[in-house]
């Protein structure tokens, strides 16, 4: 069924649909509608779900990883300072191999308090071994946060479907909602590896020493490898139920490019749109979408960026003290590459501030005009504070 | 004591407790009232580490370790899944020391508490962070040296009153329990695994080696912070109704502190400053009990 | 459409999760103390003459094992009914529950056990010893002589009992008054010692003569034939109609006689027999006063016998003595002299002078005399220590080649004349018969020693059968040893007894039975110090669970894979039933 929706409810769809069995969740702007319209469903009984409104974000992750341990569907959702607090139990999800799905709405971290649209507060948690997609658009997400159960079950990794604050959250879309047998066709019941069951009692996440350690977590670093493979099954399998597929990247006009961009989410959007101008007019420019981000899917972009003369990455987001991450892990992808691309990086929107079209055209004809990159980072588009100390 | 209680038993020998210690012994009865339909949730606490290192477990139900402040809060989530699934029969437990309890794993323990969500939690106290080497917590009594309150700087804040601060939530159940009283807290046990609704057991567990008491001597002292009135025996349900379960004869506190090396720097004159206190609280109890005070 | 959703081959999945229990971790090897069961000695038992289990005893009693209980009272003492009415329990003046709140009431449940195994008619399974030749002769049928054929027939001997009076008991038929100890218990307690196969033969006297012809049917003669002869006052008038010596007057009633008596009658004397006398005579219809030299402490009538006269309306006057005794008209007239006080012996009992000058007269019906009594002829006397002489703790051997060993035990020997010195007498007597007939004189000393419940000096036939008892530390337990947390406040149970003014109506039995609820709750408050009686205490608090309960050893055991030494276990033992060594290095294995 076709509907115009928000964003946000297009995760809670996704979330219902997939039958999610214990939901906690605390409130942050902007992911708050994505809570409130599952606690919708809850009580109407649209979804037979259990919802914990626990007191905090560290709760709510804690409260699913004792759900996910007892053998149930889960599923949360957070944002910025939210998902900041749940740093340790990230780390502790992936750790206990729990296939809990996340939806992170990324929105900026403080200090200032800032509502808006930016990439550092999933992305500083690239390391705690959770699938990272990073989503376009509305139906994306939906799709996405479906998605996100089938890949998190086979790999036993947990996912984070992420979107943007406000420009896709609290924006409406026409979206293809399925119905539920259709879903159910392409998404089983989960059927756990191991649970906790007084039938068949055993202790989980003991004490570890040395000796054994290193192992486990080669074993994680084993299951994000396989997920690359995993996530292209799980798209093998929606697209011939739903008819809609993404890939771990999309390349789009990237053969003949000279000059590639690389963006992730909405700014992508806003990029089709100016490559199209921009190839209009002659220039030889492609791009490059990431969806999959964790595990880093570098065969694809290798594949993709490998032949260009420049590659210009956008990021919303940024480590400080180092670069952007996406054009980190890109240059780190590709330096082993002979004759691989000059990498530009760029930063753009921290802070919700817009991307519009002409900041991607500015990125594309500096990145064109200048041999090589003479900064690290380009920052676009800053301007001198008035009243600042 | 009901036989099949005596003769059952729910964790293994070689456990690495340090000999004597009373957590050990905690987990041994209150397991013997809960039965095998139980899955317990054990935050960072000295029994992560007694319950041994990976392959093994010295616990015969399910259990699953959590991060130190989020007993409360896995507790609801296990919770949760069980009743998914249709399970009205299985008791979710969380198991936490008094850090886990009174300090870091409060939040989630009073989140937990005010939904009122169905589970039973047991907080074992030794009176300080023991795991991590005798540090000083909320729960640590008025007097006592720790490594962060070592010399001059001896503890002179009183010992947070767990029990009141969750009384104070109108607790479905609320009780304190002591390892030299088992019938006692083996009953309290098994009357909360009867219980829905948020169910609290504070158990005074002493620790020889962080107290610098003797091992043997372990039971002892925990009764006699008993017949002190410095542990009373008490219910309170529904944050209203008090019970209290023993009126000891209220023993002078001196020599259960001159028993113990983590006290051996005060003075006479600190023990009839403590000894007021204890009163002091002891009053205190029986007014909101309605029993007069001797 | 599409096909159902595929599997795919399973995702590496190495958690930790366990599959082990602890039990692969021998923690015993963190120990260096380590906790054994061992049983000490019950101070009671030591107290006792007689070194009965008491702890046992009680134990087995709480456990509704009343059988089993009676006999182990009988492994040690013939006369469980008899002590339990009669015996002056200098157990209970050392049980540690004294300090608690009130002393166990051994010689109520004693006696209650003995009741029970009469109503139910219970037989004893003793253990003897296979029948040997030797022959034994005991002079005198009182209590120390019967105890002593009693311990000999389990040894395996032929004791044959002489004793001169028509019917045998001794002291206990003839001198022991009704409302304290009935026949039908004495012959009962008396049969069990016949059914052991001993023979006592009645009216028969035995001479010197008749003794140094026992050498060539006997191997050895006991004497217990105790001091038949009363004592006299030596003074004017003693001889007078109406004056009679004490025993005899009790061995009259014995024999039937009711004398009816009226008015005031005077008992002159402070033991046993005093009272015995005074209290018959209340019986009687007559107000006895009881004229004793010395002050009411110093009597050396067992304190209860005195304070149960008292209530039975006896005067006693205190620091008095007759002088000279004359008729007038049908009555006597008694002087009495006062004495004083002039210090104390090394007993602490009072050293009396007469008070010159003061003295009174009072006037009596009767006057009874109980001052004492003696050997009835020097030959009952023991020699002293000399060539051949053994003395021991209460008996005195004398070994001479060529004749049979004789001994001469109970009242001829003992300092405290009771029922069960007598019992301990006999049991000396026979055991020290029984190590000179196996393995010779030099044997006896040591091997008595062996056999000490505690310091000493009383014996346990048990312990030199080789029976369990004789694997116990000697130790005693002291109140200080026990961990009395574990006990609560009980009271002691109240003897029943006949209301005052039913006691004097006739001689019927003074004190009541008591059921079975009442005698298994006192026999719970024993606190069974130093014997395990299973109250899994040291189960119950092992943190390490290294505590097995042994049902086919019957008891507990240490599983030292795993035991820390701890030693909760050893405090937490109520009772002091273990014991927290140094684990010795070389042990380990």
């Amino acid at each position: 069924m076709r509907k115009v929706i928000e964003g946000s409810h297009a995760v809670s769809e996704g979330a219902r649909l997939a039958r999610a069995q214990v939901i906690s969740a605390y409130p942050i702007t902007p992911q708050t509608h994505i809570v409130e319209r599952l606690s919708e469903f809850c009580a109407d009984g649209t979804l037979d779900a259990r919802f914990l409104r626990v007191e905090s974000e560290h709760s709510a992750l804690a409260a699913l990883i004792g759900a996910a341990s007892t053998g149930v569907r889960t599923f949360t959702a957070t944002s910025s300072q939210g998902l900041a607090l749940m740093h340790e139990l990230l780390h502790w999800a992936s750790g206990a191999r729990l296939p809990i799905v996340m939806a992170n709405v990324n929105r900026a971290l403080a200090p200032g308090w800032n509502i808006w649209a930016d990439q550092t507060d999933s992305l500083a948690q690239r390391d705690t071994g959770w699938i990272q997609l990073y989503c376009e658009d509305s139906q994306e997400v939906l799709d996405s946060t479906l998605q996100a159960y089938r890949l998190a079950e086979w790999v036993y990794l947990p996912v984070m479907v992420i979107l943007d604050a406000f420009f896709l959250s609290h924006t409406y879309e026409p979206v293809d909602i399925p119905d539920q047998e259709t879903v159910d066709r392409f998404l089983p019941p989960f059927r756990p590896r191991f649970h906790l069951d007084p039938e068949s009692p055993c202790t989980f996440g003991q004490m570890s020493p040395p000796g054994v350690y290193m192992e486990m977590r080669r074993s994680i670093q084993a299951a994000m490898e396989d997920a690359l493979a995993a996530f292209a099954d799980v798209e093998e399998e929606f697209s011939r139920v739903h008819g809609r597929r993404y890939g771990p990247v999309e390349a789009i006009q990237c053969d003949d490019a000279e000059v590639i961009l690389v963006t992730s989410g909405t700014v992508t959007s806003t990029s089709r749109q100016v490559i199209a101008e921009l190839r209009a007019r002659g220039e030889k420019v492609g791009l490059l979408k990431i969806k999959l981000f964790r595990p880093f899917p570098m065969e694809s972009i290798r594949a993709a960026l490998g032949r260009a003369q420049k590659v210009a990455v956008i990021d919303r987001n940024f480590s400080f003290g180092a670069s952007g991450i996406f054009a980190q892990e890109i240059r780190a992808a590709l330096c082993n590459l002979p004759g691989h691309p000059a990498v530009f990086g760029y930063i753009a929107g921290l802070g919700g501030r817009d991307v519009t079209t002409a900041v991607i055209e500015e990125v594309y004809v500096r990145t064109r005009d200048a041999e090589r990159p003479q900064e690290e980072s380009i920052w676009m588009g800053l301007q001198e504070v008035k009243h600042a100390t | 004591m009901q036989l099949d209680t005596m003769d059952r038993e729910y964790i293994h020998s070689g456990h690495v407790g340090c000999p004597g210690c009373g957590a050990a012994i905690a987990m041994r009865f209150v397991l013997k009232a809960l039965g095998e339909k139980t899955i317990m949730v054990m935050p960072a606490c000295c029994w992560s580490i007694i319950a041994g290192p990976y392959p093994q477990s010295a616990l015969k139900i399910p259990m699953l370790h959590a991060a130190f402040e989020t007993g409360g809060a896995v507790a609801s989530g296990v919770r949760a899944a069980l009743d998914v699934k249709g399970d009205a029969e299985t008791t979710v437990v969380a198991w936490a020391g008094d850090g886990g309890t009174f300090d870091i794993g409060f939040q989630a323990l009073s989140g937990a508490v005010e939904r009122n969500e169905n589970f039973l939690y047991v907080c074992y106290d030794n009176e300080a962070y023991m795991n991590t080497g005798v540090q000083r917590s909320s729960s640590t009594p008025y007097g006592a040296w720790t490594t962060t309150t070592p010399g001059r700087q001896w503890k002179r804040l009183r010992k947070k009153n767990i029990v009141e601060a969750l009384v104070a939530h109108r607790i479905h159940y609320a009780a304190t329990a002591n390892i030299a009283y088992p019938e006692d807290l083996m009953g309290k046990a098994a009357r909360a695994r009867t219980m829905t609704g948020s169910r609290f057991l504070h158990i005074f567990a002493s620790c020889p080696t962080g107290w610098r008491l003797p091992s043997e001597m372990s039971v002892k002292i925990a009764r006699m912070a008993v017949q002190t009135n410095i542990f009373p025996l008490y219910e309170v349900e529904d944050g209203v109704r008090y019970t209290i379960n023993f009126m000891p004869k209220g023993y002078l506190v001196n020599e259960y502190f001159r028993l113990q090396g983590r006290f051996k720097h005060l003075t006479d004159e600190d023990l009839a400053e403590i000894q007021e206190m204890v009163d002091e609280d002891w009053n205190l109890l029986l007014r909101k009990a309605g029993v007069a005070p001797a | 459409m599409s096909s159902e959703p595929r599997e795919r081959p399973p995702t590496s999945l190495l958690i930790p999760c366990s599959y082990l229990s602890t039990e692969s971790n021998k923690t015993g090897s963190w120990r260096f103390l380590r906790p054994r069961y061992e049983e000490k000695t019950a101070p009671c038992s030591a107290a006792c003459p007689a070194g009965e289990d008491i702890a046992r005893i009680e134990m087995l009693t709480a456990e509704g094992l009343f059988h089993e209980a009676w006999e182990t009272v009988l492994r040690e003492n013939p006369f469980a009914g008899i002590c339990g009415r009669v015996c002056y329990h200098p157990c209970e003046s050392v049980c540690n529950r004294g300090e608690f709140d009130e002393p166990v009431a051994v010689h109520i449940l004693e006696r209650f056990l003995a009741d029970a195994a009469a109503r139910f008619e219970l037989k004893p399974d003793l253990d003897r010893l296979a029948a040997r030749s030797e022959k034994i002769a005991v002079v005198g049928s009182g209590p120390s002589g019967l105890a002593a054929a009693y311990f000999l027939a389990r040894l395996g001997y032929q004791a044959h009992v002489f004793e001169t009076m028509p019917e045998p008991g001794g002291v206990l038929r003839w001198g022991i008054p009704l409302y304290r100890l009935p026949f039908s218990v004495l012959n009962q307690e008396i049969a069990l010692i016949r059914e052991l196969g001993v023979r006592i033969h009645c009216d028969r006297e035995v001479s010197p003569q008749s003794l140094a012809a026992a050498g060539s049917s006997y191997d050895a003669v006991f004497l217990g034939c105790g001091h038949s002869r009363s004592l006299r006052l030596k003074i004017p008038g003693e001889n007078l109609d109406g004056v009679e010596d004490g025993l005899r007057f009790l061995g009259r009633i014995r024999r039937g006689e009711t004398p009816v008596l009226q008015g005031t009658v005077a008992v002159v004397g402070g033991g046993n027999t005093a009272m015995d006398v005074a209290r018959s005579a209340a019986r009687l219809g007559a107000r006895p006063v009881v004229i004793y030299r010395r002050r009411r402490q110093d009597m050396p009538a067992f304190a209860e016998e005195v304070e149960m006269a008292l209530a039975e309306g006896v005067e006693l006057r205190e620091l008095e003595t007759p002088v000279a005794i004359r008729r007038r008209g049908g009555r006597l007239v008694v002087t009495l002299q006062e004495m004083r006080v002039a210090g104390e012996d090394s007993r602490g009992r009072a050293r009396v002078e007469p008070d010159s000058g003061k003295t009174r007269e009072m006037e009596v019906q009767r006057l009874f005399l109980a001052v004492g009594a003696t050997t009835a002829e020097e030959w009952q006397d023991p020699p002293p220590e000399g060539r051949g002489v053994l003395s021991l703790s209460n008996g005195v051997l004398v070994h001479r080649p060529g004749h049979p060993v004789l001994v001469f035990g109970g009242d001829l020997v003992a300092e405290t004349k009771s029922v069960v010195h007598a019992v301990a007498s006999g049991k000396e007597a026979a055991i020290a018969l029984d190590l000179i007939f196996r393995e010779g004189l030099e044997a006896v000393r040591p091997r008595l020693h062996a056999c000490l419940v505690g310091e000493g000096p009383s014996l346990s036939m048990e312990v030199y059968l080789g029976g369990p008892r004789s694997r116990r530390n000697h130790r005693i337990v002291r109140y200080e040893d026990l961990n009395t947390d574990h006990f609560r406040f009980a009271p002691r149970i109240m003897e029943p007894r006949l209301l005052k003014e039913e006691r004097l109506r006739s001689f019927a039995e003074m004190v009541l039975k008591i059921g079975a609820n009442l005698a298994t709750r006192e026999a719970e408050r024993c606190f069974s110090c130093g014997l395990c009686n299973d109250c899994d205490n040291c189960q119950l608090f092992c943190p390490d669970l290294a505590v097995i309960r042994d049902r086919k050893a019957g008891s507990r055991s240490i599983n030292y894979d795993y035991c820390k030494g701890c030693g909760l276990c050893v405090v937490e033992c109520p009772r002091n039933a273990m014991v927290l060594e140094e684990e010795a290095l070389c042990a380990r294995s």
